[in-house]
């Protein structure tokens, strides 16, 4: 399918995560998708008792080309004061998957991780193996794609097959170029043409 | 790209016993487009399958395609109850990407304080007037909106919209508080303590409020940690996590703040928790009152991020092209990833943003609050009447611009 949204992904910032030292106060982790399973059980046996947020991150270009996110938090279940709950932690662990790869769910660990799950499958087209009900959340049934793909068109694919003009497209505004959405080198091309006498 | 569509499932099978009932998505007590499937044994709810998506708008995907700045117009508008919450979470992420944190001034924190604390009040009257339609208490409908009244007119006087003020930016805010505005607070602090008695009276001891809401819908702390439910709804059932105490943002460890918990765990102690939070927010409100009597900057005094002051435009043409710049081209942010949250009204609202270093956000990945805490109807509905459906569904306060973002 042809993409629009493809941003100029400069070589070095293929990987943000790992260009710069951590700026939250998680403690960040990578884990292979073998490891995964094991590593959240043992964060879980050692009082990361809350699954904040699963989400997913799509890196096109780069091998693997998912980052799957798993936000952990310290949190005992019977704290009634806040003196008691003091600071707790997170922890943030980031597994590559490669596309046509799939997890392991840990929707048996946590039951928040049911929905969170479905959810990166219908967005990002991620499989977890052993979830119950994996089927879409947000978009129908019947949907074809999974929108936050990177090379899924902004506009939807209906939409992205009647072409629109170049002034129009608003992803081809890239800092350094004049706000009309054409390219530096588009816009030279036409002053040399003016100025040569050229059609 | 893998063609995956999974057929329509069937989503419960039913049995001799037990009937299918699809209540929703147009249905009046589900604060919104929710459908819940469910099995039901007569009155009985047997299994309850929340179906989402009715709302899904596709913001994440739309932010991908925006300036930093412009993303927030989208992202203002998740939580359309609590648009200020959004915006201060989305801010406070991008300003730790391009490691301003720091320059904030210090009148912007107490403003943002303010309009958080203001929202959360605003959310609340509404959570409370559409709970009490539920159960039939039209007249508390009156009373709340009449409150959140005053609040969006405030919201209005600062930000210039009712609903989506856009009011909190990156490097700080988009104009200091009007002429005026300061009274009008103080106004609002003094009516509220009558208010707020009045609508505790009319439902605190009301006794078929009561019925309908004591030992409805409860979660166990340790269930409620397993749905990952926060907020009000955490705090209910006894666990005392509250973002603003355990990852303070915005100064919020300098003010005198506690936090309401019950142990029940039930409708009702949802309910008073989120009366106890509102009290408690007038009090942090009071306190950012103190500290606004001295003037100050609002925005961050960093030329790459904030637009020149208006004055100078038609005066300086250096200002004239920064301002253009910003505007046509936004600004870089440098690469990296963040996870940054705030409490909103519903719970720990979160941002993982990852920036490649353009002008655009790479990805934006919501924590959203709603989501989890609907998400524990599953565990709660079951063995309940579906009528009391109707008060755990309204006691867990979804909003589903979030839900379904």
């Amino acid at each position: 399918m042809p993409s629009t949204q493809v941003p100029p992904i400069a070589g070095a910032a293929i990987d943000p995560p790992s260009l710069r030292p951590p700026i939250d106060d998680a403690v960040i982790e990578r884990a292979a998708p073998s490891e995964l399973r094991s590593r959240l059980e043992t964060l879980k046996a050692g009082g990361y008792a809350m699954l904040l947020d699963l989400g997913a991150v799509d890196y096109l270009g780069r091998a693997p080309r998912f980052d799957v996110v798993y936000h952990l938090l310290a949190l005992a279940a019977k704290v009634a004061t806040v003196v008691e709950i003091g600071t707790p932690t997170r922890v943030r662990i980031l597994c590559g998957v490669d596309e046509g790869q799939s997890l392991p769910t840990v929707s048996d660990l946590w039951k928040s991780a049911d929905w969170a799950e479905r959810e990166v499958y219908d967005l990002f087209g991620i499989r977890f193996d052993g979830h119950p009900d994996l089927r879409r959340i947000q978009m129908p049934y019947d949907w074809v794609g999974h929108p936050l793909r990177k090379d899924y068109p902004m506009r939807g694919p209906a939409l992205e097959r009647a072409p629109r003009p170049a002034f129009a497209n608003k992803t081809n505004v890239v800092a350094g170029s004049p706000p009309s959405g054409r390219t530096l080198e588009a816009l030279q091309e036409q002053v040399k043409r003016v100025r040569e006498g050229r059609p | 790209m893998t063609l995956s569509a999974t057929p329509p499932p069937e989503i419960i099978a039913q049995t001799e016993n037990t009937m299918v009932l699809s209540m929703g998505p147009q249905h009046p007590s589900t604060h919104g487009v929710l459908q819940i499937v469910l099995e039901i044994d007569s009155e009985n709810v047997v299994k309850a399958d929340p179906e989402i998506g009715y709302l899904h708008t596709g913001i994440e995907k739309s932010a991908e395609g925006l300036f930093w700045t412009q993303a927030q117009t989208v992202i203002e508008r998740m939580d359309y109850l609590a648009p200020s919450s959004n915006a201060l979470c989305y801010a406070l992420a991008v300003e730790k990407l391009l490691g301003i944190t720091e320059g904030i001034p210090e009148r912007a924190q107490t403003i943002r304080v303010l309009i958080g604390e203001l929202t959360r009040i605003a959310s609340h009257c509404v959570w409370l007037g559409t709970h009490g339609i539920d159960l039939g208490a039209i007249s508390v409908f009156f009373y709340c909106f009449d409150l959140r009244e005053n609040i969006l007119d405030l919201q209005e006087a600062a930000g210039g919209a009712r609903m989506h003020p856009n009011y909190v930016r990156v490097g700080g805010l988009n104009g200091d508080l009007p002429d005026g505005y300061l009274a009008r607070l103080d106004a609002l602090i003094e009516k509220f303590p009558g208010r707020m008695r009045e609508l505790r009276g009319l439902l605190q001891a009301n006794p078929i409020f009561q019925d309908r809401t004591i030992d409805i819908g409860v979660l166990t702390p340790e269930e409620a940690v397993q749905w990952n439910v926060t907020g009000p709804s955490l705090r209910a059932s006894g666990v005392a996590y509250d973002v603003r105490k355990a990852f303070p943002y915005c100064g919020y460890q300098t003010y005198d703040l506690e936090i309401p918990t019950r142990t029940e765990g039930d409708a009702y102690a949802r309910f008073l928790v989120r009366l106890d939070e509102m009290d408690q927010s007038i009090r942090l409100i009071e306190q950012t009152r103190r500290r606004l009597d001295t003037p100050g900057p609002v925005m961050i005094d960093d030329p790459k991020v904030a637009l020149p002051p208006k004055e100078t435009i038609a005066l300086s043409m250096e200002a004239l092209i920064h301002h253009f710049k910003l505007i046509s081209e936004g600004f870089r942010v440098p690469p990296g990833d963040v996870y940054q949250s705030v409490e909103s009204p519903r719970g720990e609202l979160g941002y993982y943003i990852v920036s490649n270093g353009e002008n655009k956000p790479y990805r934006i990945r919501t924590r959203p609050p709603s989501m989890y805490n609907l998400q524990a109807l599953k565990g709660i509905a079951p063995g309940n009447l579906i009528a009391d459906l109707v008060v755990m569904i309204g006691s867990l306060d979804p909003v589903f611009g979030e839900v379904d973002r």
